[in-house]
């Protein structure tokens, strides 16, 4: 087992065992927030860094699932399980017809295209009154049933959902990235698309493929974070929550998976930290995080002691 | 039906001239350093706070607001190509990574979106016009303000373009935009170029701010979505190129203010994110671009 595997696991380990140590409202909401955040980071890591496919647009995909899953749940009494598949599904399908004209785009492009399209979803969240409720958003549906109803057990019970399903995605998107002919081939396109093609890769299937998995574990995140957090605005797809997410990559070490979550428990770590000291310092540390990191540290913490 | 037409063109032309003095620096920089600068908006932002700095605050006339806001966003327009861009450049010394510079100007975004929070608090601040009055046209009427930024656009980019075309250093920065490697044989410094575009393009957004401050009011995410806006411009115009935005601007302002006759008012910013996605699919290269898209 190499150090940084061993890093990544003892964090792991760590980061489960929080609700026993600690057993305090504040710690749980938090941690559990930070794991939902660590899905969406490697959701983007996935696309942006073994792909190459730089998005701008997750913060629409995580809001994708979050609106479907809280919207199905509201309206139609849907079970949140059933929710959470429908918000996973909603962000993959919307990914994949992303996918397409993402085809024909490369680098600034791409990243414009998904910006916008964050956009889009933002402001039909804002003005689509009588789904997504406007401006104040989806409040008051049900989250999970058949957990413990006391306010600690109920939090320690969300929390272990939450790490569990997290844990889970995060191990099958590696498992394609690092195990699977698929992985080899989104690392292809990422170093040279052309040479990739060249090679008899087939870099429209794979694109899509990859475009379609990122979306849809966004999604997935987006509903984890609608039922725990029991409200869903347009906030959430603002490009604060992108430039977030972004941040929590390059902090951790791009396409590496495991470092982005280790960067998002991290980063978001810091982030709520900071609000003791002033709720407005925390953005201007992931701003600082993003450029110090992009420029001196690119390859994030995952790659400390090796060359760039 | 014809009167607010022409209310509607007109209201189109301003917001035109604000998108155009926004879009064309974009593009100008992006032409010519490769960088798409997501931070556009937020020196939007400051021109906007340095005018109620001094217009406000220190009680000075509201023509120094403006040439305050386009000075000090010039200087830190000049600041920005040695202290980030440079660095970034010389670690991935040629290797074409532009991706990343999108990243580094986000975080740039963030972090002086929330340093104007922690410094001037998120309240709504309110400028004085720097001109008053109304002009009174019988059909409809237009505040001498909207006229001064339409006035101020046409001035600026008339200089801008005429610099470009003129100026031994308006055609250096060309120079750079066509062919880094050449302009540099040719005894032309680069990093003067750079920082030189970088702080006259962020400086037109500048302007821009301390001329709408008075009516769009000031806040630290005010220039944001302008950003996001002036990216489907600059893409409709052809990507880094400063005419084909300063045309784009106009069109996406008039479609934008006639569209309220046909659809709900708050749906009118989709359609340049619409009118984006359509051009890339169609015409990637843009309106007036040539070429094969990058």
């Amino acid at each position: 087992m190499s150090g940084r595997a061993r890093l990544a696991t003892l964090v792991g380990v760590g980061v489960t065992a929080l609700p026993a140590v600690l057993p305090h409202p504040f710690v749980l909401t938090i941690a559990t927030q930070a794991a939902i955040w660590a899905l969406l980071a490697a959701s983007w890591d996935l696309l942006s860094g073994y792909t190459g496919q730089i998005s701008f647009g997750h913060a629409g995909f995580f809001a994708l699932g979050a609106y479907a899953a809280a919207a199905a749940t509201k309206h139609a009494g849907v079970s949140p399980w059933l929710g959470l598949l429908l918000g996973a599904a909603l962000g993959a399908a919307v990914g994949l017809l992303t996918g397409f004209p993402a085809l024909r785009l490369r680098g600034h492009y791409l990243a414009l295209v998904t910006l916008g399209l964050a956009e889009i979803i933002r402001l039909v969240a804002t003005n689509w009154l009588d789904l997504t409720g406007g401006p104040f958003g989806i409040h008051d549906f049900r989250s999970f049933p058949g957990l413990p109803e006391g306010a600690i057990a109920h939090r320690q019970a969300m929390y272990v959902l939450v790490v569990a399903i997290v844990a889970g995605s995060v191990a099958i998107m590696y498992g394609i990235c690092e195990r699977t002919t698929a992985g080899k081939a989104f690392r292809a396109i990422r170093e040279d698309e052309v040479l990739a093609q060249t090679l008899g890769i087939d870099t429209t299937r794979y694109k899509l493929l990859a475009f379609a998995l990122s979306s849809g574990f966004a999604g997935l995140a987006g509903g984890l974070y609608a039922y725990y957090i029991q409200l869903v605005s347009p906030v959430v797809a603002s490009a604060a929550t992108t430039s977030l997410v972004i941040g929590m990559v390059v902090f951790g070490g791009l396409g590496t998976l495991w470092g982005p979550v280790l960067g998002a428990l991290l980063l978001y770590g810091l982030y709520e930290g900071l609000r003791f000291v002033g709720v407005v310092y925390n953005l201007i540390a992931v701003g600082f995080v993003i450029m110090v990191f992009v420029i001196f540290f690119p390859r994030g913490l995952a790659g400390r002691g090796r060359s760039a | 039906m014809l009167e607010s037409l022409l209310e509607f063109v007109i209201q189109g032309l301003v917001l035109g001239g604000l998108y155009a003095l926004f879009a064309v620096g974009l593009s100008l920089i992006f032409g010519v350093l490769d960088v798409i600068n997501v931070a556009h908006g937020e020196f939007f932002a400051i021109g906007g706070y340095l005018a109620f700095a001094a217009v406000v605050l220190l009680h000075l006339p509201g023509v120094v607001g403006v040439l305050g806001a386009a000075a000090g966003t010039f200087l830190l327009g000049l600041c920005m190509y040695p202290l980030l861009i440079a660095p970034l450049r010389r670690r991935l010394a040629g290797r074409p990574q532009a991706p990343l510079y999108l990243v580094l100007t986000l975080g740039l975004s963030t972090f002086l979106q929330s340093s104007l929070l922690a410094v001037a608090g998120g309240d709504y601040l309110r400028v004085p016009p720097q001109v008053a009055g109304i002009l009174d046209l019988d059909v409809t009427a237009v505040s001498y303000q909207r006229l001064l930024v339409l006035g101020a656009a046409t001035v600026l980019l008339t200089l801008l373009f005429a610099f470009l075309r003129l100026h031994p250093e308006g055609l250096a920065v060309r120079a750079v935009s066509l062919n880094p490697e050449a302009a540099q044989a040719m005894g032309i410094n680069l990093s003067r170029i750079f920082a030189l575009t970088l702080g006259l393009g962020v400086a037109l957004a500048g302007v821009g701010g301390a001329l709408m401050a008075p009516l769009f009011n000031v806040y630290p995410a005010v220039g944001f979505p302008l950003t996001i806006k002036a990216f489907a411009i600059t893409i409709l115009g052809g990507m880094g190129n400063p005419v084909g935005a300063l045309v784009a601007s106009f069109l996406v302002s008039l479609a934008e203010s006639l569209s309220v006759m046909v659809i709900p008012s708050q749906w009118q910013n989709l359609i340049a994110f619409a009118v984006m996605i359509v051009m890339l699919l169609l015409r990637p290269q843009g309106l007036l671009g040539r070429g094969v898209s990058r």
